[in-house]
């Protein structure tokens, strides 16, 4: 199968890292750490989200062991890192969200490393729906907003968060019909595709980005296909640092075709648009109350994830669950202990594999992933 | 003449040295420490005394340091390796600001003060990731003696990446190159090049300050010197006896107070530990 | 003539003992009880329903300090936990969850579980797990983290909110009607008990301290997060006033000879407790501050329950008054303040694996005061309930190499020639 001209635009993209990203747009550059970070918010205040997620295996880790120690997970150092050899300049901040420990504790590291930056902890509520909730996160997303007009010296009003809640609408809308075709035949789209396509709108501003996801669906459903005997499995933990694209080769190259996935899940939060209409700063606010995903980061007794699991499973018609939390990722190892429990009860396969941003070689995986898919295949 | 020994017992190999009043060292020993650790340190002792041709009264205080420190039953007291290599290295290379020792089971750096004094130190964590242990077991995975990988190391054009320096998944790293059949050369100089950032950040944590002494076996690594030269863009200063400069270290620290001593300031030759540094000295 | 530390330490066993006797009364008789965290909590809400609170957080302690952890942890690591997983959870998990778990009897299963999520991302998954193993409902207190010096009017309004919600659990769980003025009692014996804290802690500003204030404590965190809001409480910290005003007109201290004043970062090694305070014992050092006492609260800069707004006053304490849901560089801002007043020598980090919450980022700080402050540092690694992660020796050669060196600048400092007598 050849890959999709827009995947291979992509991933030129990315290949060229940070540094054309950071002087992409007019813009100045404003960072977001994951999981989730209302982007639409610094795109009205006048700046160009990117995320911050890490340098995979493109440098070195020389300063940032010397402020974290050795359990801590590959993002927050590597992140850090990028500050420290000075590879973060023009970025005019960097937004963390209440995620874990780690990546609170890097916020405060951040504002005494680079004073100069505009460093954000944006505190999502750890709850379910409610009035009070809802108050408490349009009065978040108001602060944060007020911070940036105080920084950037000019107004950020309603209009133009409607205007970017718009924008943003378009890619994520993109990626969630990808997504359900890739579930319904995941022979037309690789991972190895998908995953360039999805990561790339990290650094690209929403409209570039639709455009491309746009032409590679057309590609996608131009395309002949062939179903080959895979097991159809869902990934769920890699939801903040990211696995190298020679990972996700190798699941497919083991036999998995991957129906559903927590990639990049942040930028692709919500279940349906977020919808317009008055105060739009309430509007995003319910909408992630409402519509946002079952993640290891956010606590709702409305949506438990080991539930919304099994339901995607089941939906899906995934064989089985690859788990595969980034190493020291304390939310997803936390939450293994009950999505294995479920998912056992529920008589769903399931494996678990560690993964690290900077991993090099993957035959220990491919091999285990592999034995893996020979006991469905032949069962 | 007033003499003072330093017996530095490592987890590897055990290390005296005697030291007189003129600041020359007199004699050295080293013998491999194996199971009986007081009897390395016995033994290691009586060679170094054998060898100074002295008798045993003339040594007017010795000290242990090292992880067997403690079992220098027949020491006046101890002081820990990280004052010694302080102490050593900048009594061979006075403008010494930085130590840095990649031991067998850990890692060390050193800022020292004008005095030889330690002003601050930081060590690896307690998994034995980005020490010394990681080059030997490199070294055994690739069946090639621990003297020979340094120099190999050189001849790497383009050094493999690890995804770790974890001693435990070295060797399926390792395999997986060879397998992709990557040179060994250019594996090693991954190796070296990921211990060396290691280390580096290690240094770090105390603040980068030239002059910069290497000290410890892995020193006579010329791979590894090269490597962390190359990324401090500066020259280490390595001694001949770079093995021996905890037992150096010791030795001069055991001369001071054998010296004080003798003319009866006791109370201020005292460095260790309280209880320890203030029993009875010798002569 | 004030013998150290012996009446506080039997006053603090006593008062304890009586709080474990409830529970296990609750265990029992099936008396309302309620899981609660130490940081921040909101104990005082509880105790205006009769509700007994019992705390996995000491359940973990106590089995680490009891050398009984590592079973546990391991018996956690078969369900699933990963060996990067908190021990403090692992070692509860493996004693409460699943069939035969050695807790049954002991501990109540809780009348409803309130997670006061103050800062510790781990705490929500804890409790969740709690809820989900022992089929008990969970109220979660979503407590929005420090992102300023002050909380904002919107912080306060929705914790006190949520505190509204508990409010109605409580009067749910056991058929009986809020008292406000029930409320004001019980933040008024909170005052009592927090101004016994804040003097103990002042004392500490003397030479000698009259106790070591990490070490030891322990002896005052239980009654002051445990049993605040009791008589208990304000007789204990009574106690421990007289005794500690005692030992400072006595010149006397938990060691013969004050050499060192440290101020100690991080939780303790439970399972080694004793090994490590020795290894400072050994030179003279003595603990004059610490932030792991302020974990539940920091009271020692005179913060209070107030009786006249006790649910904002609550919502206050959850918000801003514990260090867990402070930032590091607020964290580094007491630590500074500590060295200062209370004229430390040197900083102790003492850094565990299983909390990140205390000790993701610790290199920073280390860099922070040895670097730009130039206090003294060091930094050493251990875990605060997996005994796998201590290592004694390499703990001894750290802390004996730091004091040396401390030791030895103490002496280039002196002026040449002197002879001490």
């Amino acid at each position: 199968m050849e890959t999709a001209p827009a995947v291979e635009q992509a991933r030129a993209i990315l290949a060229a890292g940070l540094a054309p990203a950071l002087k992409r747009t007019d813009a100045p550059a404003y960072g977001v750490f994951p999981v989730y970070s209302p982007v639409e918010l610094y795109r009205a205040a006048g700046l160009f989200p990117i995320g911050l997620m890490g340098a995979g295996g493109q440098i070195d880790i020389v300063h940032a062991d010397a402020r974290f120690q050795s359990f801590v997970c590959s993002i927050a150092k590597s992140s850090l890192e990028l500050g420290l050899q000075k590879r973060l300049v023009g970025m005019e901040g960097v937004a963390f969200h209440s995620i874990c420990d780690v990546a609170r504790n890097l916020a405060s590291v951040f504002k005494r490393n680079f004073p100069g930056m505009h460093i954000e902890y944006v505190h999502l509520p750890q709850n379910a729906a409610g009035p009070e909730t809802e108050d408490y996160l349009v009065a978040e997303f108001r602060r944060i907003l007020a911070g940036l007009e105080r920084r950037l010296g000019h107004r950020a009003d309603d209009a133009a968060v409607a205007a970017a809640i718009r924008e943003y609408n378009e890619p994520r809308r993109l990626m969630r019909e990808l997504y359900a075709i890739r579930a319904k035949e995941p022979e037309r789209i690789s991972s190895a595709e998908m995953f360039p396509l999805v990561r790339v709108g990290t650094i690209l501003p929403p409209d570039e980005h639709a455009r491309i996801l746009e032409s590679a669906k057309a590609e996608f459903l131009a395309r002949k296909h062939r179903r080959m005997d895979r097991v159809k499995v869902i990934v769920e933990g890699a939801f903040c640092e990211q696995p190298p694209l020679g990972l996700i080769e190798t699941l497919e190259g083991a036999g998995c075709y991957l129906v559903d996935d927590d990639f990049c899940a942040g930028w692709r939060w919500f279940s349906t648009d977020v919808p317009e209409g008055p105060d739009p700063v309430r509007q995003l606010a319910r909408a992630w109350l409402e519509r946002g995903r079952a993640t290891s980061t956010r606590y709702n007794p409305d949506k438990p994830r080991h539930k919304d699991l099994v339901r995607r499973v089941r939906e899906t018609g995934a064989q089985a669950v690859l788990f595969m939390p980034a190493k020291f990722c304390e939310p997803a190892l936390f939450d293994y202990v009950i999505f294995r429990r479920e998912l056992e009860k529920e008589n769903i396969p399931h494996l678990l594999i560690e993964f690290e941003e900077k991993m090099w070689t993957f035959e220990r995986t491919r091999g285990e992933v592999e034995t893996f898919v020979e006991s469905l295949l032949f069962d | 003449m007033i003499y003072g020994a330093g017996v530095d017992v490592g987890s590897t190999q055990t290390k005296a040295v005697i030291l007189s009043s003129g600041r020359e060292i007199v004699s050295r020993a080293l013998a491999m420490t194996g199971a009986n650790v007081t009897k390395a340190a016995e033994r290691t002792f009586s060679e170094a005394l054998a060898a100074s041709g002295l008798p045993r009264e003339k040594i007017g205080y010795i000290i242990g340091t090292g992880y067997g420190r403690y079992k220098v039953t027949f020491g006046d007291s101890q002081v820990t390796e990280i004052s010694c290599h302080a102490r050593g290295a900048h009594f061979m290379f006075p403008n010494t600001r930085t130590v840095i020792d990649i031991g067998g089971q850990d890692t060390k750096a050193i800022r020292v003060g004008t005095n030889g004094e330690v002003v601050d130190f930081a060590m690896n964590d307690k998994c034995a990731a980005g020490t010394g242990r990681f080059l030997s077991a490199s070294a055994e995975v690739l069946d090639l003696p621990l003297e020979k990988i340094g120099a190999l190391s050189l001849e790497g054009k383009e050094p493999v990446r690890l995804s770790t320096v974890c001693t435990v998944f070295v060797e399926s790293d390792i395999m997986s190159y060879l397998a992709q059949g990557k040179k060994t050369p250019d594996i090693l100089a991954g190796v070296h090049r990921a211990i060396a950032a290691r280390t580096i950040s290690l240094l770090q944590r105390i603040g980068l300050s030239p002059e910069y002494t290497m000290t410890g076996g892995v020193a006579r690594n010329i791979g590894m010197v090269n490597c962390l030269e190359e990324k401090l863009k500066t020259q280490l200063n390595v001694s001949a006896d770079s093995h021996f400069m905890g037992a150096i270290g010791a030795a001069l620290f055991a001369l001071e107070r054998a010296e004080l001593a003798s003319r009866g300031k006791r109370e201020e030759a005292v460095i260790g530990g309280w209880e320890d540094g203030l029993q009875e000295t010798k002569q | 003539m004030a013998e150290y530390g012996t009446a506080v330490h039997e006053a603090s066993r006593k008062a304890m003992s009586a709080w474990y006797d409830r529970l296990a009364l609750a265990a029992r008789t099936g008396a309302p009880s309620a899981y609660l965290m130490i940081s921040g909590n909101c104990v005082e809400i509880l105790r205006s329903f009769d509700i007994e609170p019992a705390f996995p957080e000491v359940n973990a302690l106590q089995l680490a300090i009891r050398k009984q952890s590592l079973p546990l942890i391991l018996k956690a690591e078969e369900i699933g936990y990963s060996s990067d997983n908190c021990a403090y959870v692992k070692a509860d998990a493996g004693f409460t969850f699943g069939e035969g778990a050695p807790g049954a009897g002991k501990i109540p299963k809780p009348t409803f579980i309130v997670c006061n999520f103050v800062g510790c991302h781990v705490y929500i998954k804890w409790f969740e797990h709690c809820s989900e193993f022992l089929d008990v409902p969970l109220t979660m207190l979503d407590i929005p983290f420090l992102r300023s010096d002050r909380p904002s009017d919107e912080d306060i309004h929705y914790v006190v909110a949520q505190l509204k919600n508990l409010i109605a659990s409580c009067e749910k769980a056991t058929g009986k009607a809020f008292d406000i003025d029930r409320l004001r009692e019980i933040c008024a014996l909170s005052a009592k008990a927090e101004a016994g804290w804040q003097r103990c802690k002042d004392l500490c500003k003397n030479s000698p301290s009259p106790m070591d204030a990490y070490f030891d404590a322990i002896n005052l965190m239980g009654p002051i997060n445990v049993l605040r809001g009791t008589q208990d409480a304000v007789d204990f910290f009574d106690v421990a006033v007289r005794e500690y005003e005692a030992l400072v007109k006595a010149k006397k201290g938990p060691i013969p000879q004050e050499k060192f004043r440290i101020v100690v970062e991080g939780p303790p090694p439970y399972p080694f407790y004793r090994q490590f305070r020795d290894l400072f014992a050994a030179w003279g050092a003595v603990a004059v501050q610490s932030t792991y006492s302020t974990v539940g609260g920091i009271w020692e800069f005179g913060f209070r329950h107030d009786p006249k707004r006790p649910l904002e006053s609550i919502a206050e304490q959850m918000l801003m008054e514990n260090l867990c849901n402070r930032s590091l560089l607020e964290r580094y801002k007491q630590i500074r303040r500590y060295v200062e007043d209370w004229r430390a020598d040197a900083l102790v980090i003492h850094s565990v694996k299983s909390c990140r919450l205390f000790s993701a980022g610790q290199g920073d700080m280390r860099d922070y005061f040895a670097n730009e402050l130039g206090v003294p540092t060091l930094l050493v690694e251990s875990d605060l309930e997996d005994p796998r992660y201590y290592a004694q020796a390499m703990m001894k050669n750290r802390i004996d190499a730091f004091f040396e060196s401390l030791e030895h600048r103490k002496l280039l400092k002196k002026p040449q020639g002197r002879t001490t007598a």
